[in-house]
């Protein structure tokens, strides 16, 4: 079958199996093996995507699900050669240990600042509910998120004082 | 440490952050080679019997099927995937495949095909008939059965079974702890090729590259010079990819089809078939006077190493010695039994026996200090050791032991006298404050053999190439590497490599990644090989610059004689010079033999509420306090702490694998498995002891496994502080603490 989607900006044409998951179809047709494995049932996280601006566990989506959606992976964050903000955030805090959940876990907060950009610490944690981390304790992933937001925040405060 | 620091002691981010942000770098699961076929395994759905038949027939015909494996097509040579080197002795039950099954997950087959679905469907075709036999799930159950007890261990110093019959106060504790997950996110997998000329290289997020060889060899029968394990990026492990469970049966298959062959579990097989933390029933019996100073203690431990030896005996003997290392207690005997069941397999799990033995004693401590009407605390700072008490049994000197100060700091910080005297709630919702102490080792000085070889090279663009058999498992080990040898070279990091382990390539390395050993051992030879590489250079330059040695002076990448600070040149002229003029190389290969192994203390101090009315248990508040020696990166050394946290709170409270009656297991899944997730993690604070020790780099000391160890005993105490319960099993779910808090009031209530 047929698969027309948009996948990190760029339409795609493809023929995938129609029992394939979106999972196989990114890692093993796209090649973007960004995206993990955990638990193949919904349960870790780990291969989070954002499908029309919502995260999404890409190994509960079958493929031909997504025809004509606009899909975000990993490899989508780093634009031009400059790592997004959360990247360099997640850098910057050691928000990162073995490096597996951090895929799927950098997905889940993108999608959440992008329909938020100013999430309380409650609201990041809730985002981050389906995202398990066993390395860090999710403390400073938390820690880099509160400050990407705050250094987004930081501008627009001085705007409103100037 | 008089000079000032420049790269020790910095929180600098991974060497491999890069790639992990942008999901570039590639697991296992991400590698892929030309003809590479797939491979799964087929588990026994029953816990204990005999195959009668395997009917492969409709597997076989699948197209796509290359081959499939049973026991009747593979070695049968016996192994045990516990064994680290050669010379190391235990009981070796294991095999590829076996006749006989053991616990429900047991390995019966294993197909290769050309592609995942293929593999998977023809696991599903595979028929095979059991002979089922009694199985036994209790490790009480086993102790009575001579087919299933394994061995005993005693531990004793002085006279401590006279004491306790005789002493007036006698507190006694019983707690069972259960076999738990490592959860690692990614799941074991491993990838295996054979060469032409024959060797079988295995690509493995493993902690030992030179056990997976040495295990594969065995399992095989091969030499070792045929058998090449690489270390692949880790996506966490936890002790769980430390035994080899994958890679004999993936380096057989390639090594008999010739062709590449990837082994990969799902989450499923990952929890029931690998490994777990070595499940245990203990009692402890604690003499202590009405001062709170602790006569004599008693401790009995039954070990549960599930259905396979693995490390039961040696995690046996682990545990017990820590119980000898926090204390000062004259007389104190510990005894342990070891049990098969059939459950699945124990192993290495982060702490080693630690967790659970801890949280049997720590519990029992705060139970005395309730039993004498005294502040835990108090009765903790008249027992622990102060810095070079020698240990009780005669074990490797404690060294420069600070777990007096982390209680002392701590208690302040976390402002533990104010918390502790609050009055209770009365209500639903109830908040209780408990604290634990704990220790670990730093390597296997005074157990094991305990030594690496690491060469250390400087090349013409200045840059170091360290060589070793290191691995990173997520931790930061080759980011710790870098700072010390940048540190010694007054380098930046990114003009220091420092490579991993490959059994082609590496310099032996006696342990691997284990025993928390890494930076205290590994991370004294990295400095041992820079020093000396950094007099080679020294030395050399003298030459070229005819100068004196002492004169010589390495500043930020420039070397100079100290006469003429104005002709400077970069490190790598110099090399190039000395390789011009004199013929030599700037380079080192040197072993370290461990001399120490001194006591890493860990204090965790606890706030919880409990829910009187679901039995849920909230932890609001976590201060871990450590006696660190000396962080080479303070930055990692708080995300070892709070990771541990994480897992030590599942171990308290959600976290089990355990089975039904059939022996079939109930958790099978991390729907019905629970770690905890980013809205139950509390906050943790860390504060770290910087006091130096003396074999360490730098002072630095262990601190990986001894973070995981105090929690659990801390969430019970508070637990206990909230309620007043007594809390005799692992974990304390809400049907436990519930049933703990009903049983409580009949009591209170008959004897009203």
């Amino acid at each position: 079958m047929i698969l027309d989607f948009n996948v990190n900006g760029r339409d795609y044409s493809i023929e995938a199996d129609a029992r394939a998951r979106l999972i196989d179809v990114l890692r093993e047709d796209l090649g973007l093996t960004g995206t993990k494995e955990g638990c193949g049932e919904g349960e870790c996280g780990a291969c989070t995507v954002i499908i029309d601006g919502l995260a999404v566990n890409s190994c509960l989506v079958m493929a031909h699900q997504t025809r004509g959606k606009r899909i975000l992976t990993v490899e989508s964050l780093k634009q031009d050669g400059e790592l997004d903000s959360l990247q360099k955030s997640f850098i910057n805090n050691g928000a990162v240990q073995c490096g597996y959940c951090t895929p799927g876990m950098l997905m889940s907060c993108k999608a959440l600042l992008m329909r938020n950009p100013n999430p309380t610490e409650h609201e990041i944690r809730e985002a981050i509910e389906g995202n398990l981390c066993r390395c860090t304790g999710y403390v400073k992933i938390i820690n880099a998120v509160k400050e990407v937001v705050k250094e987004s925040k930081a501008p627009s405060e001085e705007d409103h004082h100037e | 440490m008089t000079n000032k620091l420049k790269y020790v002691g910095k929180s600098v981010p991974m060497h491999d952050v890069m790639d992990k942000v942008t999901g570039e770098i590639k697991y296992v699961g991400d590698m892929k080679l030309p003809n590479m076929l797939y491979a799964k395994l087929l588990l026994s759905d029953i816990a204990h019997g005999v195959i009668k038949s395997i009917d492969i027939s409709k597997a076989q015909a699948l197209k796509g099927v290359v081959k499939i494996y049973t026991y009747e097509n593979t070695p049968s040579t016996s192994y045990n995937s516990h064994i680290w080197y050669d010379g190391l002795k235990a009981i070796e039950d294991e095999y590829l495949f076996s006749k006989q099954v053991r616990f429900y997950g047991d390995r019966i087959a294993a197909v290769a095909a050309e592609d995942k679905e293929t593999a998977e469907r023809a696991i599903s075709l595979i028929k095979v008939e059991y002979e089922k036999l009694p199985h036994i799930i209790s490790p009480l159950e086993a102790k009575e059965n001579p087919e299933y007890r394994i061995t005993s261990k005693e531990i004793k110093s002085g006279e401590p079974e006279n004491i306790i019959q005789t002493a007036e106060i006698v507190v006694e504790t019983a707690l069972k702890t259960q076999k738990v997950h490592h959860a690692a996110m990614e799941t074991h997998i491993c990838l295996a090729n054979k060469e032409l000329d024959g060797t079988v290289t295995i690509w493995t997020p493993c902690q030992v590259a030179f056990q997976v060889q040495l295990v594969v060899c065995t399992a095989l029968g091969l030499p070792k010079d045929k058998v090449r394990a690489i270390k692949a990026a880790m996506g966490g492990s936890f002790g769980g990819k430390g035994q080899p469970v994958l890679e004999p049966v993936c380096a057989y298959m390639a090594y008999d089809l010739g062709k590449p062959v990837k082994l990969y579990m799902d989450r499923t097989e990952c929890i029931i078939a690998t490994r777990t933390r070595t499940a245990t029933i203990g009692n402890v019996s604690t003499a202590v006077d009405a001062e709170g100073n602790i006569l004599a203690r008693d401790i009995k431990m039954l070990v549960d190493a599930g259905a396979y030896m693995t490390n039961g005996e040696a995690v046996a003997l682990a545990m017990g010695k820590k119980a000898f290392r926090l204390y000062k207690i004259q007389n104190q005997r510990y005894t342990a039994e070891v049990v098969y069941t059939n459950t699945p397999i124990g192993g290495a799990c982060r702490g080693y026996g630690s967790p659970q033995i801890h949280a049997l004693t720590e519990i029992n401590i705060d139970a005395a200090a309730r039993r004498l009407g005294m502040d835990p605390v108090k009765l903790r700072l008249k027992n622990l050791f102060q810095p070079y008490d020698k240990d009780s049994i005669g074990g490797p000197a404690l060294g420069n032991a600070r777990v007096i100060q982390c209680v002392e700091k701590g208690m302040e910080v976390f402002n533990w006298k104010e918390k502790r005297e609050r009055p209770k709630a009365i209500g639903r919702y109830v908040r209780g404050v408990g604290m634990a102490c704990a220790t670990h080792g730093n390597g296997y000085y005074g157990a094991y053999q305990d030594y690496i070889t690491m060469s250390l090279m400087m090349n013409e663009k200045g840059e170091i190439i360290l060589n070793s058999g290191i691995h990173d498992l997520g931790c930061g080990t080759v980011t710790t590497m870098k700072q010390i040898v940048s540190e010694v070279f007054d380098i930046p990091l990114d003009k220091v490599t420092a490579v991993e382990g490959d059994t082609f390539k590496s310099p032996f390395d006696s342990a691997g990644t284990q025993a928390s050993r890494v930076t205290f051992v590994c991370g004294a030879c990295a400095l041992k090989a820079a020093e000396q590489t950094r007099a080679k250079l020294v030395h050399y330059a003298s030459r070229i610059l005819g100068c004196a040695e002492e004169q010589v002076v390495l500043e930020n990448g420039m070397i100079y004689a100290s006469d003429q600070p104005d002709k400077k040149q970069a490190y790598g002229d110099m090399v190039t010079s000395i390789q011009k003029t004199l013929s030599e190389k700037v380079e080192v290969s040197c072993t370290y033999e461990s001399p120490a192994n001194p006591a890493s203390y860990a204090v965790n101090f606890v706030e919880a509420e409990v829910d009187t009315m679901t039995g849920m248990v909230r932890i609001l508040e976590v201060l871990a306090v450590h006696d660190i020696g000396k962080a080479i990166n303070p930055g990692f050394v708080e995300g070892q702490i709070q990771g541990a946290i994480q897992m030590g709170i599942g171990f308290a409270l959600s976290e089990e694998i355990s089975v039904d009656s059939g022996g079939i297991v109930k958790e099978t899944n991390l729907g019905k498995y629970h770690i905890v997730n980013a809205p139950d993690m509390p906050d943790v604070k860390v504060m770290l002891i910087e006091e130096g020790e003396e074999h360490g780099p730098y002072g630095a000391k262990s601190v990986g496994e001894v973070s995981t160890v105090a929690i659990a005993p801390a969430i019970i105490n508070a637990i206990s502080n909230a309620v007043d319960i007594d809390i005799t099993a692992l974990p304390a779910t809400p049907e436990r603490v519930l049933e703990a808090i009903k049983r409580k009031n009949i009591i209170s209530e008959v004897r009203q």
